[in-house]
């Protein structure tokens, strides 16, 4: 396949199949129907509810009983993160802020946890940290569990991959109702649900933490005399602590994904504050809560990362200076002038907590010492290395006590603040405003005349079997044989479940809205590597984008857009677009500097370089952006339904409302299979393109 | 190792402490769980009917938020909600496959009409009827404005912001085809996508032709008129427009067994669309908040619902 004439014969061939497939289109009247003979006796979904109805007559009683354990666990927690005052959680969160991630990091929680009390949202953020901290500490448990199997057993490992891969691009609307039958309503079955999507990312990492130890360390452990056990705790498991902690993160972030899912299924939070604001049509309101999770998804995404470095050796206040900016920043004056009163207090607080644990181990060692001097010294050094520690026992203590004695009370009406109205008149008069909406006018007829409806009657009409064909053969191309065989099956199980035309829908607004997400990602990428403070305004935008519950900005999209399918496309984008601009700006900024430094001594111009060197250089990087940004329009298809996206998600969403498991979970499984064809597709040309350029 | 021990209780002993001081546990009580329905109408029902149960029957009722729909009726089923209030028949499908008195199978109960009773239709804003089409009444004469209703997905024909999901039953594009309306019905999915789509046109002062129903807090903030429909006729549906939906309570049946003087209210309880409007208007468009309305209200009316008590 390596020669020029070969290359030419294959694009003689797309062009010939493309004109015969227009022709084949323009000639058939209506979209494509999958035949009758196989899809009338495949009753995909009458089987999947009857097995429903039998594992509901005869494993309810064991669902329930663990469902009742998870509650009351969650309630224990729930009421103490509720009913303590605001102030001692608070600090709970800041001090291993504090001395994991350094002061930077504390200020950011501190600034977090005065957003959730000063919205008025500090019940809803405890609840939802209490649902989310046990789903995920059970996700990690279990995940840890089965990562530490697979990276045992080649096996197991082997069969749990399509599982884990289903596991996480299933829509939760699937198991979502399923999930109330057989586990009540509220906390268990949402824990439950969080569970299924946001286990896997702890089990892959955790198998791939311990795989990729080198087998001389294993040997020399074996060779000492460990037996298996013994090299699993001591050896494996230590080891691959930042993989693992990567995987615990990844899971973090997947369970704060599912918040506003919960609420579907009764569990009070962000979620369902976030769900009544939208649903009364109070953007501001549902801003504020998406904010909120914002937050938490930053503060437990930096602390978790922060939990897997090793920790610094020295208390936070012992570096000489306090850094809060990027130390590029030194040059301007009022970068000190903000920092230095922060360092100063920083230091003089920590100089107090040093103090305090120096009398706290003189006194505790002093009354040791009157029974035993040797470890009298022992104590007084023990306690004074821990001297953060000490101290902030100490902190908790007392507000705990103030607390009994005085009484903390709410969060302080005057700290409260509100940006509804603003937001709320922000988006009125965005939806009137004449200029703005003949550009949202005009984007949607160029979206929809141009792109999407075009793509959609080509893929609805054009005959079932040649969509096959095709996908088919371009699979055995670029990825095998065997693969080929899987596409196939794949294709002919959507027919069969009288899903073919909604899953080219699917296919096409997912299509167009990568395209999208191109059109505007790459040059944002670029700009980013070209200027540095372009970069750092996107930076948090990126995060923002990333974490806010999509449910937010439905609704401003639907006034701006209308009702119709370019709305669905546009939210998607949204929320699909982050991995291209990021994986853009990765690749032009790995590409050493020798490599443009070259180009411009033989006289490339800038834009010279950037399309011939450095674009074809990231190119492995940007289609590691292509395969995310798939992934991701392909999950958002499921929500895009909720403002009139077509295609599978609907179907989904219309099982959801009728309660038929059955045809939800065949819609669902459409959607995996897509992903899985669209994902290895993807991931061969990532390769490809990588082993071009031999990287 | 000793010290390690030590230390061990002792941050142990400390953080317990702690969360002894920080948290108290709640106290039992005669307790039932409810939905609260995501529309103000309904949520202004279950707040009545909690509101009597916990003074004058000393309930105490966990109100859940959760979007209505099938989530709430299999969570009544299995016993995880007690009761729930003012289901729309028009928009369950789920009455059909658990309640006995439409055909299901009994594990759910139904307990008696609300008092409210709704009806659904076509509607179009009242700027619309003044400034372009005076003579606009009914089906019959959307025709002659559909290019006013177009939009690009609908290719010259007029679009119908339309029932939003097929679970409603509402066989918009087929009443339309049938009665000869040149328009297209676009499901938007949600209920909430529908009012946005309408709140945003009514804004910009587009026309649109809107599915909704009354009693309804979208009427109190756009001005709509409602477009003629042929009288609801069983026979030639969906040639027609919608029967009257009397609305209803509906509970666990175990539940109401145990709780026979709660059952006695929601099947006995009778609000008119009246006494329901007012309270709505107060709460959507004064922005009160709807406790102290319903306080308010059933301060005022005594003799309403007392008739309703065992």
């Amino acid at each position: 396949m390596d020669t020029g004439k070969n290359r030419l014969l294959m694009w003689a061939a797309i062009v010939l199949g493309f004109f015969s497939s227009i022709i084949l289109v323009r000639n058939a009247g209506d979209a494509s129907v999958f035949p009758a003979f196989i899809s009338d006796p495949f009753q995909f979904s009458e089987w999947i509810n009857q097995g429903e109805d039998w594992l509901k007559k005869n494993y309810r009683w064991f669902t329930r009983m663990i469902a009742g354990w998870i509650e009351t666990a969650l309630y224990t927690v729930e009421d103490f993160l509720i009913e303590s005052p605001w102030l001692l959680i608070l600090m709970l969160f800041i001090l291993p802020s504090i001395a994991y991630g350094g002061l930077p990091l504390g200020l950011l929680t501190l600034v977090g946890g005065l957003f959730w009390g000063g919205v008025g949202m500090w019940e809803p953020t405890m609840q939802t940290l209490a649902l989310m901290g046990m789903a995920v500490i059970l996700s990690v448990f279990f995940g840890i569990l089965l990562g530490i199997t697979s990276a045992q057993s080649d096996r197991f490992e082997s069969i749990l991959k399509p599982i884990l891969d289903t596991m996480q691009t299933m829509p939760a609307f699937v198991y979502l109702l399923p999930a109330v039958f057989f586990f009540g309503i509220g906390g268990p079955p949402a824990i439950m649900a969080t569970m299924i999507y946001a286990l896997p990312p702890v089990i892959r990492l955790t198998n791939l933490g311990i795989r990729q130890i080198p087998a001389e360390t294993i040997e020399a452990a074996h060779s000492f005399g460990a037996n298996r056990l013994q090299t699993l705790v001591k050896v494996q498991l230590p080891l691959s602590l930042p993989s693992i902690m990567l995987g615990i993160n990844q899971t973090i972030m997947m369970a704060l994904g599912l918040v506003v899912l919960a609420t579907f299924i009764g569990a009070d939070g962000l979620g369902s504050e976030v769900w009544k604001a939208i649903y009364k049509l109070r953007v501001g309101w549902s801003l504020e809560g998406g904010l909120c999770i914002v937050f938490m998804a930053i503060i437990f995404d930096r602390l978790s990362l922060a939990l897997g470095r090793p920790k610094p050796s020295a208390l936070p206040a012992n570096t000489t200076r306090f850094y809060l900016l990027p130390q590029s920043f030194d040059i301007y004056p009022i970068a000190k002038i903000i920092e230095r009163p922060i360092g100063a207090g920083w230091n003089f607080i920590a100089m107090c907590g040093q103090g305090f644990t120096q009398i706290i181990a003189v006194t505790l060692g002093s009354i040791v010492n009157l029974f035993d001097s040797v470890r009298g010294q022992a104590f007084v050094i023990g306690i004074r290395r821990h001297a953060f520690l000490v101290s902030s026992i100490a902190l908790l203590l007392s507000i705990s006590i103030f607390d009994h004695f005085f009484g903390i009370g709410e969060f302080l009406e005057s700290m409260q603040f509100s940006f509804r109205e603003p937001v709320d008149n922000a988006v009125a008069w965005l939806t009137v405003n004449p200029a703005f909406i003949a550009f949202t006018k005009g984007l949607r007829a160029l979206v929809y005349l141009y792109f999407l409806h075009p793509l959609d009657v080509f893929l609805t009409y054009l005959p079932w079997y040649i969509v096959v064909a095709v996908l088919s053969i371009v699979s055995w191309i670029s990825v095998g044989r065997n693969f080929a065989l899987v596409c196939f099956c794949l294709l002919m199980f959507i027919g069969a479940c009288d899903l073919w035309e909604q899953a080219m829908l699917t296919l096409s607004s997912v299509l167009v809205s990568v395209l999208i997400c191109f059109i505007i990602g790459i040059p944002l990428g670029i700009l980013s590597t070209r200027s540095k403070r372009f970069d750092m305004i996107l930076r948090p935008v990126l995060d923002a984008m990333q974490t806010l519950p999509s449910f937010v900005y439905l609704i401003p999209v639907l006034m701006f857009f209308g009702g119709n399918i370019v709305s669905a496309v546009i939210a998607t984008v949204i929320y699909a677009l982050p991995p291209v601009i990021r994986l853009t700006a990765l690749g032009i900024g790995q590409i050493p500097v020798t490599y443009t430094e070259v180009s411009s001594s033989f006289g490339g111009t800038t834009s010279q370089t950037l399309i011939k060197v450095k674009l074809p250089m990231a190119l492995p990087s940007i289609m590691l952006g292509l395969n995310q940004a798939v992934m991701m329009a392909l999950a958002m298809q499921v929500v895009t339904p909720l403002i009139g996206g077509v295609g599978l998600g609907r179907e989904v969403f219309n099982a959801l409302n009728t309660s038929n498991t059955g045809e939800g979970l065949a819609a669902g499984i459409g959607i995996v299979l897509l992903a899985i064809i669209l994902d290895r597709l993807s991931q061969a040309w990532t390769q490809t393109q990588r082993d071009a350029l031999g990287v | 190792m000793t010290i390690l021990t030590f230390k061990k209780t002792v941050v142990g002993g400390i953080a317990a402490s702690i969360l002894a001081l920080g948290a108290l546990p709640a106290s039992a009580a005669q307790r039932m769980s409810a939905p609260i329905p995501d529309w103000t109408g309904g949520a202004v029902v279950c707040k009545l009917v909690q509101t009597i149960l916990e003074n004058e029957m000393g309930y105490k009722i966990k109100a859940i938020t959760m979007p209505s729909g099938a989530g709430v009726y299999e969570a009544i089923a299995s016993g995880d909600l007690d009761y729930a209030c003012e289901s729309w028949p028009s928009y369950s499908s789920s009455k059909d496959i658990m309640i006995k008195e439409f055909g299901g199978d009994g594990t759910v109960q139904y307990m008696g009409p609300t008092g409210i009773v709704g009806v659904s239709s076509y509607y179009v804003p009242r700027y619309f009827v003044d400034e372009v089409a005076p003579d606009l009444k009914s089906y019959e004469d959307l025709n002659k404005y559909k290019e006013h209703f177009s939009t690009i997905e609908t290719s010259g024909k007029g679009r119908l912001i339309a029932c939003p999901t097929p679970a409603w039953e509402c066989d918009d594009q087929k009443r339309l085809d049938l009665l000869g309306v040149d328009f297209v019905a676009v499901e938007l999915g949600t209920e909430t996508a529908a009012w946005a789509e309408a709140q945003a046109a009514y804004s910009r002062k587009e026309p649109f032709l809107l599915y909704a129903w009354e009693p309804h807090w979208i009427h109190a903030k756009l001005d709509l008129v409602r477009i003629e429909l042929p009288a609801h006729n069983a026979d030639t549906w969906p040639a027609t427009g919608w029967a009257e939906d009397v609305t209803f309570n509906y509970a666990n049946p175990d539940s109401m067994a145990e709780h026979t003087d709660a059952a006695h209210v929601l099947s006995n309880m009778d609000l008119s669309n009246s006494e329901q409007a007012k309270m709505v208007l107060d709460i959507d468009v004064d922005g009160k908040d709807i406790g102290e309305v319903v306080d308010a209200w059933l301060a005022e009316n005594e003799s309403i619902w007392r008739k309703w008590l065992p």
